[in-house]
């Protein structure tokens, strides 16, 4: 009777450790700005190929060390080229596989009840935007990218020295629009494409393309995990259909 | 005669409630309360005044520590009503509920209850902080409690490094320096060895002996009460049974039960006469009769309380001479009746003088061979070998309170009355 | 060895800590006592709602806060209105969020120790002509105090290593709201962050090693001090 039970539990956590290692469901990676646009095209993916696609969407530094750490994810989207360089300089992918798809614009948003409108460009005046004690919200610029691309353009135009004081970093560039939305933070810089997605914010500016990087989105086949259904997916990421996705989201084709 | 018209102003020891340093008149006790614990429903009606150590003395059970505890307020009663004095601490009609820490009274709990945080000094202390106006002109003070109570080397010891004893005398302590109006102690023996409570009782003795603040004492030993009580209240389930100075109470019939025949014995007060060196033993005079007892240190004049084991006490038609029992006393036969159920004893009450009463416990036998019958003229004969320390006791200071002594009907209320001025 | 913002980051944990104790003491010590003392309509309610933050997951507690104590919320803009007390974003914030998750355990020991007390010695005290006001604050509290100190201690510990309501409510801000747990979660995030993150781990692990024997050692002394030991 005891030994039924002592088996009984032993079956139940194999079962559950086993799902996890399964070769039918295909794991993707991707930038949190990615989320409402894949999430859609995994939709479609799985009405055409009747395969399921599961996707974790974080910051690119979360997933990228997540991923060195040997997560069984089987394709990777960054939301920059360096933590893509990352994990090829540790040949953790397959090379040829690397294609950047989709572009974005960086973004400075305020809370819809604001009727700021900045015009950014050198020296703007980011400290009356902010009023003697308000924060602004970006991802964390050690690491997340949307944080990297908004300490460049703010270096470049001079202001990240009155800025950086008041800086709150989120994990990712979803949290960071969360704090906008609430009103906590007087000013966030997302990408254009999360701003649109929500009515409580308010784009007061766009950021000059020479200000920053170019923001761009690698996707590339995490060798650990290749196999041919991931490769059916990377294939659909390119395809005319997923193109139209990407636009109507915002996205700019490359 | 009824007991009533017998004893009344005729108390030995003066008729004045007043204590040996002449304080007024004592507040009286007016208790009057019906409290449901459990399945048992404790009722009391109770007038006493307050002087002296006034003994509780019943059965495990029978209600004398709910007393102390309603009157201190530790407990509060379902109806009634209880003073002191003018002072109204409970009145369930007039919904009056007086605090317990404005009732000024002392409490001296079985286990001492000493707060482990402080030390002798600052638990000794504590009551007297709080006691407001009254430290003004205090009563007792701390150099007085302490040499009192022998405290001196322990002030500055934790509680948890006394002896069971030495506790139980820094509570006396503390209880008193609260400048209380009256000192409850429940049961503050119960808890010692029999060494310890040697220790102890002589403390209590002092205390009673030397501050004017009356203790309404608990006890279901029969020998601290008998050694202690003033006045004695008899308390079975709940309802008062007899209520008067320790001699009368002992003295009654419906008593013997409490005291367990033949155990106890009489009570009696005496006075030290003389003392003959020359065979080291000492007369004490009692009321009407002389008793030859082993040599005491004791002063002359000195008051004392002796008991005598009814065992000890046989009894003769005619005065004897040629025996070797030094104790003769002449008295008439109040009562004889059979004392146990078998049927082999036989108790005769024998008042020897105006307020002095001896039992003897004789075989039924010889009771029906003597034809004992009341109102016989006897000798009682007490041997001197068997009234040693241990059944004399320090009987200073005030004493002389209770005097009326009535014996209640079922459900009449019992008045303890002042004695006459 | 440490570099300024990880030293900075270790003064705002024991910062944050010691206010989230210090300020939840009191109500921890009221909420013991209307526990341990009291029998009342709404008592397992209160029992249950204390207990929350200990089975809730954090960030779930974190949430909560945000809605409730956020700019919008609705006693965070009672706050902002009538005090100008903003707690998102700030160390106030990062110590409430600590408060909070620390609260139930603080609760736990304190209720223990004031169960503990003999009421025998509290009705002594009163008829020694203590109000109960008196009794509470000379025999009472005294007594619970080792049960007091260890609760202290426990709650330091557990506000130091809270990680999920504090980045919830108050967000990651470095030197306001970045704790040592805040930290660390960043360094793991960063390329090349691993050596400083082990750091960080070292040191809340001496810190926490620290809390334990302290608490250990003055629970001791305390017991000692009111004759307990």
């Amino acid at each position: 009777m005891r030994v039924r039970f002592f088996a009984a539990v032993v079956a139940a956590v194999m079962c559950f450790s086993a799902g996890a290692g399964r070769a039918q469901n295909l794991t993707v990676f991707a930038a949190s700005s990615l989320q409402n646009v894949f999430e859609e095209i995994g939709r479609l993916y799985q009405r055409k190929s009747g395969r399921l696609v599961r996707f974790s969407f974080a910051a690119s530094s979360a997933l990228a060390r997540q991923i060195e750490q040997g997560a069984p994810a089987a394709l990777f989207a960054s939301a920059d080229e360096q933590w893509m360089d990352y994990l090829q300089s540790r040949g953790l992918i397959v090379n040829k596989t690397r294609k950047s798809l989709l572009g974005n614009r960086l973004v400075l948003i305020v809370p819809v009840s604001s009727a700021a409108s900045v015009e950014l460009r050198p020296d703007f005046d980011f400290a009356s935007l902010l009023g003697p004690d308000g924060r602004w919200v970006t991802g964390d610029p050690t690491n997340v990218p949307v944080g990297r691309y908004a300490q460049e353009a703010l270096t470049k135009l001079r202001v990240w020295n009155v800025a950086r004081s008041r800086l709150v970093r989120a994990e990712n560039v979803r949290v960071a629009l969360a704090f906008v939305e609430r009103g906590e933070a007087v000013a966030g810089i997302v990408y254009e494409t999360d701003a649109a997605l929500s009515k409580k914010v308010h784009v007061a500016g766009v950021f000059p393309p020479d200000s920053h990087a170019p923001v761009t989105y690698p996707v590339a086949m995490i060798s650990a995990n290749d196999g041919p259904h991931a490769r059916e997916f990377l294939r659909f990421l390119e395809s005319t259909e997923a193109r139209e996705v990407y636009r109507r989201h915002g996205f700019s084709i490359r | 005669m009824s007991p009533q018209d017998r004893l009344k102003g005729e108390f030995p020891f003066g008729g004045t409630a007043r204590s040996a340093k002449g304080a007024p008149m004592s507040d009286r006790l007016r208790f009057d309360v019906l409290k449901r614990l459990g399945d048992f429903a404790f009722e009391c009606d109770l007038d006493l005044p307050l002087a002296g150590l006034v003994a509780l003395f019943g059965a495990s059970g029978a209600g004398k520590s709910t007393l102390i505890n309603l009157v201190a307020g530790l407990l509060q009663p379902d109806a009634g009503r209880i003073a002191i004095g003018p002072d109204v601490f409970f009145d369930a009609k007039e919904r009056v509920r007086l605090p317990i820490e404005k009732r000024g009274l002392g409490v001296v709990f079985q286990d001492a209850r000493l707060f482990p945080h402080l030390s002798v000094r600052a638990n000794l202390m504590f009551g007297f902080k709080r006691a407001g106006a009254r430290v003004l002109a205090p009563q007792v003070t701390f150099d007085a409690v302490v040499e009192l109570l022998g405290l001196a080397t322990l002030l500055e010891r934790r509680p948890h490094t006394l002896s069971g004893g030495e506790k139980q005398r820094v509570a006396l302590g503390r209880a008193l320096l609260a400048q209380p109006r009256l000192l409850l102690m429940d049961e503050p023996l119960a808890s010692l060895d029999a060494s310890r409570k040697a220790e102890v009782l002589p403390y209590i003795e002092r205390l009673r002996d030397e501050f004017a603040i009356p203790i309404l004492y608990v006890s279901h030993s029969l020998d601290e009460v008998l050694r202690l009580a003033t006045t004695l209240v008899l308390i079975e389930r709940g309802r008062v049974v007899a209520a008067g100075s320790v001699a009368e109470v002992l003295a009654l019939p419906h008593a013997q039960p409490f005291i367990g025949g033949g155990g106890a014995g009489a009570l009696l007060f005496a006075t030290v006469q003389s003392h003959d060196e020359h065979y080291a033993l000492s007369t004490l005079a009692c009321d009407g009769f002389t008793l030859r007892v082993p040599r005491l240190d004791a002063s002359i004049g000195m008051r004392l309380r002796v008991r005598i084991p009814t065992r000890e006490v046989a009894l003769a038609l005619a005065r004897p001479s040629d025996v070797s029992i030094s104790n003769r006393i002449e008295g008439v036969i109040d009562r004889v009746q059979a004392s146990d159920m078998a049927g082999t004893y036989a108790e005769a009450r024998v008042r020897v003088g105006p307020s002095a009463v001896l039992s003897a416990t004789v075989t039924r036998e010889s009771a029906e061979r003597l034809a004992l019958a009341p109102g016989l003229r006897v000798w009682c004969l007490v041997k001197s070998v068997a009234l040693d320390a241990g059944a004399l006791a320090a009987a200073r200071g005030s004493v002389a309170t209770p005097v009326a002594l009535r014996e209640p009907a079922n459900d009449e209320r019992l008045r303890v009355d002042d004695p006459p001025r | 060895m440490l570099t300024t913002a990880e030293l900075e980051a270790l003064r705002l944990s024991l910062q944050v800590a010691l206010i989230a104790v210090i300020f939840s003491l009191p109500a921890a010590i009221l909420v013991a006592w209307l526990l341990a003392r009291f029998d009342f309509a709404g008592k397992s309610l209160l029992d249950a709602v204390v207990h929350l933050p200990l089975v809730l997951p954090p960030v779930v507690i974190g949430y909560f806060l945000l809605v409730v104590l956020g700019t919008k919320g609705p006693i965070g803009s009672w706050l902002a209105e009538t005090f100008g007390i903003r707690l998102v974003f700030t160390r106030w914030g990062a110590a409430t969020a600590a408060a909070v998750m620390s609260f139930p355990l603080m609760v736990r020991a304190i209720r223990l120790a004031l169960e503990a007390v003999d009421r025998g010695l509290e009705a002594a005290a009163r008829t020694l002509g203590a109000s109960r006001l008196d009794v509470f604050f000379n025999v009472t509290l005294p007594l619970m105090l080792p049960g007091i100190v260890a609760g202290c201690i426990v709650a330091f510990a557990a506000a130091l290593g809270d990680f999920g309501a504090t980045i919830t409510f108050v967000g990651n801000v470095q030197g306001e709201t970045q704790t040592l747990s805040l930290a660390i979660y960043s360094l793991t995030q960063t390329p090349d962050g691993d050596a400083a993150a082990l750091r960080l781990v070292l040191l809340s692990l001496a810190l926490a090693l620290a809390a334990l024997f302290i608490s250990e050692r003055l629970a001791r002394r305390v017991a000692r001090f009111i004759g307990r030991a």
